[in-house]
């Protein structure tokens, strides 16, 4: 079933459009892939998505319109983002951090206080740190924070910007096994902005190319990856 | 010794008011990043309306309580009718418009309470009698250490020792705490959360008012009167108090405003008479400049990381 379709998204910053009508569609249960270069708009479809910037076209999530909804509005329908640079509340502890992020939850502390502990069991570095100001976690504890506080939200939906950047390999590696963990056991469906290519593609159930906000090409990873050209361009071998 | 304690008493309820003017200033500093010029201007109009409650025959507890709430309604308007919209356009502008609101708000109120003066000339407004939340006679003193202490004095730093606290839960311990000071942190995603940040703005704003509504009328009632140029010093000293408590922390700001209030009396006490009485403003700044050369983000300000 489809839980999210964009079509002829177009988005942009002020007079400037980066993101020219648009196709993009995630499957219940799917992990989808948009891989591009440095300003291809990846950023700017997250956004357009998340509701924080202005946008046109159809956006449905779940068969509802969510093209003219408010940013918050579409955190409680079940869409959280985790921000390309982390973007935690450096201020606040790591606790209240993941508070913040069940901040649109009307289920009760209990089930609140329930949720903190389990993503302190998959991210036990966390729970080490759980009074600890959030600015000061290293990168690596950062990005998990960030990805634990979306979660907080409980959403079916993840958008997920670029959650390797500045991660050692090993750091990388881990995060994307608790993706593919929650995606697996949980049935969460992933956005995935990633410049690791090649770690992306493994886990991919299909992936869209980014070119100066066109959608160059679409398609299985096993697909993409067949294609001469865009392997060399894109996964680099 | 019994100098030294009414000069304390004296210093840390003149300082309660400061502190309350400086709470406001750092809640709107931190929510939005913008120093609001008419913070006291704007408990001024509030300290106004409940005079004129009181002489509508409203008792005063209850004419406090209604000024607060009309503080409120007027910071939660000026965000979203004036500062928001600028905002978008040019954060400096907002700082240029607060001074505008602050001389507008002064017009306003020596229109209808002050007589007939000139906007800003707060010198030799016409004065009308306050009345105050505490007892306030001759007699409506305690004895401590052989001290004579107004009881007014401590009413007020009680009032606003269980203000603050109350606040600090406020802050540490509800969800519009939690949103504000994830808002403070970092906007954008405050935002990704699904906190509404436009609602939580216009309750700081409205926040802050509703402080500076009851520390206009406790300082008021320390005077017992108002007039149009109350609130012009007042302000400058909680700007003090929040600059060496630092601006982005209400905690600070408490304790910078009791201590500008402390040392402002003490040096006015003990200084030599030929210095006089308008030492008084210089110590307070010679302290501030003094912790902004070693301390920058003042006292217990965070020099903000640098956000990717
Ligand atoms: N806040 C902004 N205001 C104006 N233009 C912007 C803004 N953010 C991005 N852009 C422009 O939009 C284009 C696409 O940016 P975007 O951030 O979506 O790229 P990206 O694919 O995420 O790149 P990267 O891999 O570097 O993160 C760029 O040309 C950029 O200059
Ligand atoms: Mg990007």
């Amino acid at each position: 079933m489809t839980l999210l379709r964009a079509q002829g998204l177009t988005a942009g910053y002020g007079p400037v459009t980066v993101l020219h009508e648009i196709d993009i569609e995630v499957n219940e249960g799917e992990i989808v892939v948009v891989l591009g270069a440095n300003g291809a708009g990846k950023t700017t479809t997250m956004r357009a998505i998340s509701g924080t910037i202005p946008r046109h076209g159809t956006i449905e999530f779940q068969g509802h319109s969510i093209q003219k909804a408010a940013a918050d509005a579409i955190v409680r329908a079940g869409v959280a983002q985790v921000p390309q640079g982390r973007g935690t509340f450096p201020e606040l502890s790591v606790q209240d951090n993941l508070l913040a992020g069940a901040y649109v939850r009307r289920d009760g502390s209990k089930a609140i206080g329930d949720d903190i502990r389990k993503w302190f069991s998959v991210f036990p570095r966390l729970e080490e740190r759980a009074t600890q100001r959030a600015g000061s976690l290293s990168g690596g504890e950062q990005q998990m924070l960030a990805i634990a506080r979306a979660l907080m939200s409980r959403p079916k939906l993840l958008l997920c910007d670029e959650p390797s950047m500045g991660l050692a390999p090993l750091i990388t590696q881990e995060l994307f096994n608790v993706i593919g963990r929650l995606n697996r056991e949980e049935g969460l469906s992933v956005l995935l902005v990633e410049q690791n290519a090649n770690l992306a593609m493994h886990m991919a159930s299909r992936v869209y190319l980014l070119e100066t906000g066109v959608i160059v090409a679409s398609g299985s990873a096993a697909e993409l990856s067949a294609d001469d050209s865009i392997r060399k361009a894109y996964l680099g071998f | 010794m019994e100098l030294f304690l009414q000069r304390l008493v004296d210093g840390l309820s003149e300082g309660s008011v400061y502190a309350l003017i400086a709470l406001g200033l750092v809640i709107i500093y931190r929510g939005t990043g913008h120093l609001n010029f008419a913070q006291g201007e704007m408990a001024l109009f509030s300290t106004y309306v409940v005079y004129q409650f009181g002489e509508w025959g409203i008792p005063i507890g209850i004419a406090v309580v209604l000024g607060m709430a009309v503080g409120f309604t007027l910071g939660a308007a000026t965000e979203v009718a004036i500062v928001r919209p600028i905002s978008k356009k040019s954060p400096f502008a907002v700082f240029i418009v607060t001074i505008g609101l602050f001389q507008l708000l002064n017009w306003f109120d020596g229109a209808i309470w002050g007589g007939q003066q000139l906007p800003n000339s707060g010198v030799g407004s016409k004065q009308v009698r306050f009345p105050s939340l505490f007892p306030n006679a001759p007699t409506d003193f305690v004895t401590i250490f052989g001290a004579n202490i107004k009881v007014q004095s401590l009413g007020v730093i009680g009032l606003v020792a269980v203000l603050t606290v109350a606040l600090f839960a406020i802050f540490n311990h509800t969800r519009l705490g939690l949103a504000m000071r994830a808002v403070a942190a970092n906007g954008d995603s405050a935002n990704l959360v699904g906190i509404r940040t436009g609602r939580v703005l216009m309750a700081s704003w409205g926040l802050a008012a509703a402080i500076g509504a009851l520390g206009g009328v406790v300082f008021a009632g320390i005077n017992t009167n108002v007039n149009l140029g109350l609130m012009f010093t007042v302000f400058i000293y909680a700007s003090a108090a929040a600059t060496l408590g630092g601006f982005d922390s209400p905690g600070g700001a408490v304790i910078g405003g009791f201590s500008i209030g402390i040392i402002q009396n003490m040096a006015a006490g003990y200084a030599p008479k030929w210095i006089g009485q308008e030492m008084k403003v210089g110590v307070a700044f010679l302290v501030m400049l003094g912790v902004l050369l070693v301390r920058p983000s003042g006292l217990f300000g965070t020099s903000r990381v640098e956000r990717v």
